[in-house]
């Protein structure tokens, strides 16, 4: 009686997920516990670490096997395996349908006129990129293929969905991995890129302050989204489907008779977004799948592509200011690699901090716009040049 | 399509420096777009400047004439009111300022429930 207790117990833990609980698996929640206390106790993008840390721990917490004998499932997975509630989600994310939307959200969510305000500074916006091409390069060194070292370096364009957008188009079978490292990097950035920029300024240059800029016309703003749709579509047919929902989420805003329409586009349908995306992204963090060499290597080619992209953005700020009469600060500079509008927050904090009557967030929200569009122009000339439509 | 480029370390390069250079060349032709951007205003302006129209004569509003009651109130009444009829371009002129006297009883009444309603004694 005793033995068929003992067979009963070992029937009921089979059935748990105990027994396949690896080390690999304690890491992973170890990070997605991380994840969560940075979105918490230090306010790093808790919008995107929250659904990213606690897909990620839960991905982790095997199930019982699939099939009898075979390995593990997460409860989570089952969710995402075909037929699932988030297998659809993750379509939306494969399928491009996802981030033309959060464009049209970042879009009615945004202010352009920082950037319209002061065209010099769009220039930024390219002079922070330099991280996706230092990526790519490494990349290429480390064996992948020229089309999966291009998807690599648009890491570094610290721009989530055109990330997401040129990886699908570029290396689909990298697109968990890829999306993964430019969500984190993103919400991470209060912790990546100040050192880079102390690092990069003197005290003297982080103390520069700037004067205020002319107020953008309604007209302007309004003209602005249709200029740039023109622009994009005309000369980056690539890239033109970002942009262009981007554009029109913007021109619902800036027109003043769709407040309807643009609440939608930037509060709930965003918010759902976020939800859906978080969740998909974060369910690929499957210690099988994420603890390989090649996930790893992605992983760090990303950080770096963030780290090269901040410092070079803050170095092209310092050469502008050789022809400037009326210097900038060259943290500004930082914000050019684009993540609205959390690089431009980490711009104004590292100058807030060294001095409080520096108030940069205006100033440095028209380089990170312009970063924006920067992305997109790397990721549509990488798209025409690799031969993809 | 086909790729242009080799799918060599060669061709890596070759792509970051023309994708890096090109960036900087289009992005800072957005940035002149932009500087074009205030000769909108300039436009807008000059279409809706307003055209020049006859003088109206403007006419007094009959009102009772009584001496006003100096005090800050009532300058700073006439200032609101003349700049005002400056600003509109309205055929109207200042004749007459004088107190209210709507001191009706209600109006009293409900000022002091107000105020007694927040004596911190209570």
């Amino acid at each position: 009686m005793f033995d068929q207790i003992l067979t009963f117990l070992q029937a009921l833990l089979d059935q748990t997920g105990a027994v396949n609980l690896s080390f690999g698996n304690l890491i992973m929640i170890i990070i997605g516990i991380i994840m969560i206390y940075l979105a918490i106790a230090k306010h790093y993008e808790p919008l995107l670490l929250i659904g990213i840390g606690f897909s990620c721990i839960v991905a982790n917490v095997p199930g019982p096997p699939d099939v009898p004998g075979g390995p593990a499932i997460s409860a989570l997975l089952y969710t995402v395996k075909e037929g699932g509630l988030f297998h659809y989600a993750y379509m939306g994310v494969e399928k491009l349908i996802i981030p033309p939307l959060i464009f049209l959200g970042v879009g009615a969510m945004t202010d352009f006129g920082p950037m319209i305000a002061n065209p010099r500074l769009v220039i930024l916006g390219a002079g922070a990129h330099l991280g996706i091409f230092v990526a790519l390069i490494l990349a290429k060194v480390l064996g992948f293929t020229l089309s999966e070292a291009g998807a690599i370096g648009l890491i570094g364009g610290a721009d989530g969905p055109m990330a997401i957008f040129v990886a699908v188009k570029l290396a689909p079978h990298l697109l968990g991995p890829i999306s993964v490292a430019a969500y984190s990097y993103m919400a991470l950035m209060p912790m990546i890129q100040p050192p880079v920029m102390h690092m990069l300024t003197t005290k003297a240059e982080r103390d520069i302050s700037m004067s205020d800029v002319r107020k953008v016309t309604k007209l302007e703003k309004i003209a602005f989204p249709l200029v740039i749709a023109i622009i994009v579509n005309l000369f980056f047919p690539p890239v033109a489907p970002l942009i262009t929902m981007l554009m029109l989420g913007n021109l619902l805003k800036e027109v003043g008779v769709t407040d309807r329409l643009s609440k939608t586009a930037a509060g709930g349908l965003m918010n759902i977004i976020i939800i859906i995306l978080t969740v998909a992204i974060g369910s690929t963090m499957s210690a099988d799948k994420f603890l390989t060499v090649q996930t790893l290597e992605i992983v760090g080619l990303g950080l770096l592509a963030f780290l090269f992209g901040t410092g070079s953005g803050v170095v092209t700020a310092k050469i502008m200011n050789l022809f400037l009469k009326v210097k900038i600060n060259p943290l500004i500079g930082s914000a050019g690699i684009a993540s609205v509008p959390i690089a431009a927050r980490v711009s104004h904090l590292v100058a807030f901090r060294a001095n409080p009557k520096n108030l940069l967030i205006y100033h440095a929200m028209g380089p990170n716009l312009a970063g924006v569009f920067g992305t997109a122009i790397s990721g549509g000339i990488l798209l025409a040049l690799l031969g993809v439509n | 399509m086909t790729a242009i480029v080799p799918d060599t370390l060669q061709g890596a390069l070759i792509v970051s420096v023309i994708d890096f250079f090109l960036s900087f060349l289009i992005i800072s032709g957005i940035g002149v777009v932009l500087s074009f951007f205030p000769l909108l205003n300039r436009v807008a302006n000059f279409i809706n400047a307003p055209k020049p129209v006859a003088a109206v004569k403007s006419k007094a509003a009959p009102v009772a004439h009584k001496p006003a009651e100096a005090g800050t109130s009532d300058d700073i009444a006439a200032i609101a009111a003349a700049v005002f009829v400056a600003m509109d371009g309205a055929p109207h002129r200042i004749i007459n300022i004088e107190p209210s006297r709507s001191r009706s009883a209600w109006v009293v009444g409900g000022r002091i429930a107000q105020h007694s309603s927040h004596i911190p004694s209570r």
